[in-house]
């Protein structure tokens, strides 16, 4: 057990540093270089579909319902309360206070 | 960098206070079991509208708290792992490697990771049952029977458990979800983890869902912990079990007061020289010496309804594993 450690923490801070290596142009922004390399950094990211046997745990935070996936807007919708949760880059943000509330007319206003 | 690294040296040497206010907490600070109220207390005394909370050794409204500690993180998000090598000299490897054995996560096991942002907790949760797939080979057919009756399981015994493993890693930051994710597509650990981003006192997961929650170093940042002990409550099923990994008190005196001055002279210039920012490791190290002691945490587990609440402490209480069942 104690070889693979030692092996673990040696192969992965290769892995590490090759991070650091990248990481300064990625957070420079003034840089056209680092603003290719960002675009390059976005399209990969923005590749990420959403998994959807996330949807088998997903509930909403406030109300614990059941949330629908609507595939057009990209976002979990809580109906009942008229909230949705936006998905970036394929990660549900399911943080109450970064939903959007959704204007239907059929539905109520969200009460929270 | 020499300018923003001379205030931290001006720190240093015109408040050598740091060190030695660092010493007297450290020793006033018995784990008694009210410490965390009277700190909410201390704050209503204060005469505020709102409740204030600590954010390291500062006193701040408990909304701003979770504010700073997103930015803190969003800060050093890049660089958390080689920080974590740097500041722990690798050792916080053996401890999240200590908190897996202590879990003995079985095959088609369901791990909550909340906090877990760059998925250390969540890989290692995936090679551990992967490494115990051959201990299934010889397993008895009543057992394999009980998983193919799971209604989630619909695969063959032989290769359904293994399968339904999952890790859903859940953190209130972006970027280091976003770290994580790249971290598993470079070791190809992608399938098994689900990324969500959520607060750890309104969890978006339904009640009785996981059979494992863990949180690792993540606790201390919470603003609310007794809210986020009782969301960790009710989504593990009955059985379930609670693990909290989080920096502690240590307990011998001459320990104590090297892990202090290594606390607040090296690590804060760590940060400076690794990630550019020293502030912000500054708040890690003075949001540790805040948290509740480990007898203290253990009554706060107990008030928010787990069972069979312990702990056992790490590299002399520098580190300390709280387990509780949900029974």
């Amino acid at each position: 057990m104690l070889r693979n450690v030692l092996a673990r923490f040696f192969t992965e801070s290769f892995f590490v540093h090759r991070t650091v290596k990248y990481s300064p142009s990625i957070q420079a922004s003034s840089s056209p270089f680092a603003s290719v390399r960002n675009f390059t950094d976005v399209k990969d990211e923005s590749q990420q579909e959403f998994d959807t046997s996330l949807l088998e745990f997903l509930v909403c935070p406030l109300s614990k319902k059941p949330l629908r996936f609507e595939v057009a807007t990209n976002e979990l919708i809580n109906d009942e309360l008229g909230i949705a949760y936006p998905i970036i880059d394929g990660i549900p943000n399911m943080i109450p206070q970064e939903a959007r509330l959704v204007q239907k007319d059929s539905d109520s206003p969200a009460q929270e | 960098m020499a300018a923003s690294v001379r205030p931290l040296l001006e720190r240093m040497i015109f408040r050598p206070s740091a060190g030695a206010v660092s010493v007297s907490v450290a020793d006033g600070w018995r784990p008694s079991p009210r410490c965390y109220a009277t700190a909410s207390c201390r704050s209503f005394s204060g005469g505020a509208a709102e409740k204030s909370t600590h954010f390291g050794f500062e006193t701040v409204p408990e909304s701003e708290k979770a504010k700073k500690v997103y930015t803190v993180f969003e800060n050093v998000a890049h660089k958390y792992d080689v920080m974590n090598d740097a500041m722990s000299l690798g050792i916080h490897r053996l401890w999240k490697d200590a908190l897996l054995r202590a879990a003995h996560p079985q095959p088609g096991a369901r791990l909550l990771d909340v906090a877990g942002g760059t998925g250390d907790i969540a890989f290692r949760f995936l090679e551990y049952v992967g490494s115990q797939k051959g201990r299934w080979a010889g397993r008895s057919s009543w057992w394999q029977d009980i998983c193919q009756k799971d209604p989630g399981n619909r695969e063959e015994g032989e290769e359904g458990p293994t399968r339904d493993s999952r890790v859903v890693v859940c953190d209130i930051n972006k970027e280091m979800l976003k770290v994580g994710r790249r971290k598993a597509r470079r070791t190809g650990l992608a399938d098994g983890v689900l990324w969500v981003a959520g607060d750890a006192e309104e969890l978006p997961f339904d009640d009785a869902q996981f059979d494992i929650y863990t949180i690792a170093f993540g606790l201390r940042n919470v603003t609310h912990v007794e809210l986020a002990l009782r969301e960790a409550l009710r989504v593990l099923k009955p059985g379930g079990r609670f693990m909290c990994l989080e920096f502690s008190r240590v307990t011998d005196p001459v320990l104590a007061r090297l892990y202090d001055a290594y606390s607040f002279q090296v690590i804060p210039l760590l940060g400076e020289v690794i990630a550019g920012d020293w502030k912000s490791y500054r708040y890690l190290v003075e949001s540790i010496r805040r948290f509740p002691a480990q007898e203290a945490l253990k009554e706060l587990l107990e008030d928010a309804g787990f069972c069979r609440v312990g702990y056992r402490n790490m590299s002399g209480g520098v580190v300390s594993l709280h387990s509780g069942f949900k029974l």
